[in-house]
């Protein structure tokens, strides 16, 4: 149905394969190419921006498996993230482990946290699992910002760059690399997820819990291993948040960044590999266009209050949200595929 | 002795404001089935309206609550109209994101109109302390508590025994057959957003009365989801019931528990109930168990 025009599939290795025809792979090694080139050409400060979609697009990925595929609503997804963020920070602050080896702990660390906060999903769903979730946002955060000894409170703490050997991973480029290359991984991984076994028994616990334990799907341990693998790349995401960002505060994950995850993940497209990716580009971008925006709004109409930048870009941000979930709950995924199936078939409109 | 009845009444009071703003949520999930995240919100963007009216417009105190109270009719009239009715059939998981959009515009909107983060209203209660045994009590607290059992018990009456209320409570039940009754239910939605508004506004006052208004508002809000689940997500009497609970639970626990674990306790105890009794007896006090068919 997704084939261009006299493209069929003679066996099962085609018929998986994501990229199919000569068109498709010349556009990805250009794509490809084009990302690997992109800090020879654009400034520090706009590889900065990108790199920090890169570690949104983790994180949305993580918050997709959860919500998008598995169907478990979790508006304490920041709160994960710091989980990662100061794992990250403790051990390579306090035990002076390698980074590598705390990006996964941060995941590890995140996932059980999630899996803790996920045991209620055995017993409720929908706003129930989501007021969960809150209280798991706001019970993580009360404890960095109380658990002076270790998280030193609202003062935070220092992050080194991430190194390798005797690589420092401390100019925009090497960030860039860095978070390109484990942003490619996630895509890839969970791309492939939503296509196996596990991702097709997320999907029917998502659509029906009831009848797909009745076919035979253990829903529990299902629900608990979309919470683990949610959190695990908040975890994830949060790790490489600390090190970009060489110091992080509790003020860094609040309510309302797990909201902005939710938004970003309705705007990309619930349930898509391609809408986190979407959703991601499309508000980073747009925050960054207000942040633009702003002076030159307030220098010409200087009777404008202090906090007009920081409300201002709040409210376009809900506004969006409200709009994409009325006129199109599908997200962005789903106006990118129009687009492609209107592309295959012009000329012909059917 | 003496600080346990400050306690006790202090948590009774602001138990009594929690389970109003609760009361905001039930009404709506009651009649539409939206759960509504944008509680704090509400009660926030509400409060600072009541100061716009009066501190910066420099109302009289009764034509500015009166402001207040058209205000919020107003706002639930837009939010049902312009959000919530093209939403109606959507599954459960948007309805909660539309409502948590909602609450990031207001906040951005409040922070827009009235950037100063801490302010006070003008007294409308009388001022003073009133001896209660050996506990001093301010007088704001009785006003609150004595308007909220007020609210609620109209709200009951009007639930119990008003054709528009008996109507709701059918609309909660069953949909379809209350529209084959030829109940306009797209009416019953917009009066129950703007009771919800309404119920919202007044606790929004009482409360910044009390408090001051600042941004903890907003996590006010999410306190009350706490007497949403331990009452029951659908029960008036749960509300009244749970609101004084988590109140109790939250002064006296932050009294007599600050010096073991620290400060900030207080903040921390509704959260903690939430998780307990979800996982302990997730449809709370008086809620109603959900059967699942297929």
């Amino acid at each position: 149905m997704n084939l261009p025009c006299g493209i069929r599939n003679f066996s099962y290795d085609t018929d998986t394969a994501i990229i199919r025809t000569r068109t498709q792979w010349c556009i990805f090694i250009l794509f490809l190419c084009v990302l690997i080139s992109i800090p020879f050409f654009l400034s520090g400060f706009m590889v900065d921006i990108i790199v920090l979609i890169g570690i949104t697009i983790i994180a949305i990925i993580g918050l997709n498996i959860m919500v998008g595929y598995c169907g478990q609503l979790s508006i304490g997804h920041a709160g994960f993230i710091a989980v990662g963020s100061y794992t990250t920070a403790i051990l390579t602050n306090n035990f002076q482990i390698n980074f590598f080896i705390a990006l996964v702990a941060s995941g590890i660390a995140a996932g059980i946290i999630g899996l803790l906060f996920g045991m209620p999903s055995l017993r409720v769903k929908g706003f129930y699992l989501a007021i969960t979730t809150i209280a798991a946002q706001f019970i993580i955060i009360w404890i960095l910002n109380h658990w002076t000894d270790v998280t030193h409170g609202s003062m935070g703490l220092a992050v080194a760059p991430a190194s390798f050997g005797n690589t420092v991973f401390n100019s925009s480029t090497m960030q860039y690399y860095l978070v390109t290359s484990i942003t490619a991984l996630t895509v890839f991984f969970s791309t492939n997820l939503a296509r196996s076994k596990i991702g097709r028994a997320f999907i029917a616990v998502r659509d029906n819990d009831l009848a797909a334990e009745v076919m035979g799907i253990n829903v529990f341990s299902y629900k608990l291993l979309a919470f683990f693998l949610g959190c695990f790349f908040a975890g994830i995401s949060g790790s490489l948040f600390a090190q970009w960002r060489g110091s992080i505060t509790p003020e860094d994950f609040t309510f309302g960044q797990s909201i902005l995850y939710i938004g970003i993940l309705i705007i990309g497209g619930l349930g898509t590999s391609i809408g986190p990716i979407f959703g991601s580009l499309f508000i980073r971008l747009l925050e960054q266009f207000v942040i633009l925006l702003a002076p030159t709004v307030e220098g010409t109409l200087s009777s404008l209050p202090t906090g007009f930048a920081t409300g201002l870009s709040s409210m376009i941000f809900g506004l969006m949200m409200i709009i994409f979930l009325v006129f199109e709950p599908r997200g962005l995924a789903h106006r990118w595929n129009l687009f492609k199936a209107s592309y295959r078939l012009w000329p012909f409109s059917y | 002795m003496q600080q346990l009845i400050q306690y006790t009444i202090t948590g009774l009071a602001v138990g009594m404001i929690y389970a109003l703003i609760a009361l905001g949520f039930a009404l709506i999930w009651k009649s539409t089935r939206v759960a509504n995240l944008a509680l704090g919100q509400l009660v926030l963007i509400s409060s600072w309206f009541t100061y716009g009216m009066l501190v910066q417009a420099k109302l009289p105190v009764w034509l500015g609550l009166i402001c207040t109270i058209l205000f919020a009719i107003f706002l639930g009239w837009m939010i049902e109209r312009l959000i919530l009715r093209p939403m109606i059939g959507q599954p459960i998981l948007s309805l909660i994101a539309v409502t948590l959009g909602l609450a990031y515009f207001l906040e951005g909107l409040v922070t827009v109109i009235w950037p100063v983060s801490v302010a006070k209203l003008p007294p409308i209660f009388p001022q003073g302390s009133v001896n209660i045994g050996s506990a001093v009590v301010s007088q704001e607290y009785l006003w609150a508590t004595a308007i909220s059992l007020l609210l609620f018990l109209l709200l009951s009456v009007f639930f119990k025994f008003h054709k528009m209320g008996i109507a709701m409570r059918a609309t909660a039940d069953d949909q379809l057959a209350v529209q084959a009754c030829a109940v306009p239910i797209n009416r019953i939605f917009s009066m129950s957003w703007i009771f919800a508004c309404i119920v919202a506004a007044i606790s929004g006052i009482l409360i910044s009365c009390i408090g001051g208004i600042t941004n903890a508002l907003i996590e006010t809000g999410f306190k009350s989801f706490s007497v949403v689940i331990l009452g029951g997500m659908d029960s008036f009497i749960g509300c009244v019931i749970a609101g004084p609970i988590i109140g109790l639970c939250e002064n006296i626990g932050a009294g007599y528990l600050t010096q073991v674990i620290g400060p900030g306790i207080k903040d921390l105890i509704p959260f903690i109930i939430i998780i307990l009794v979800i996982l302990f007896k997730p449809y709370g006090l008086f809620g109603e168990e959900r059967i699942e068919r297929i």
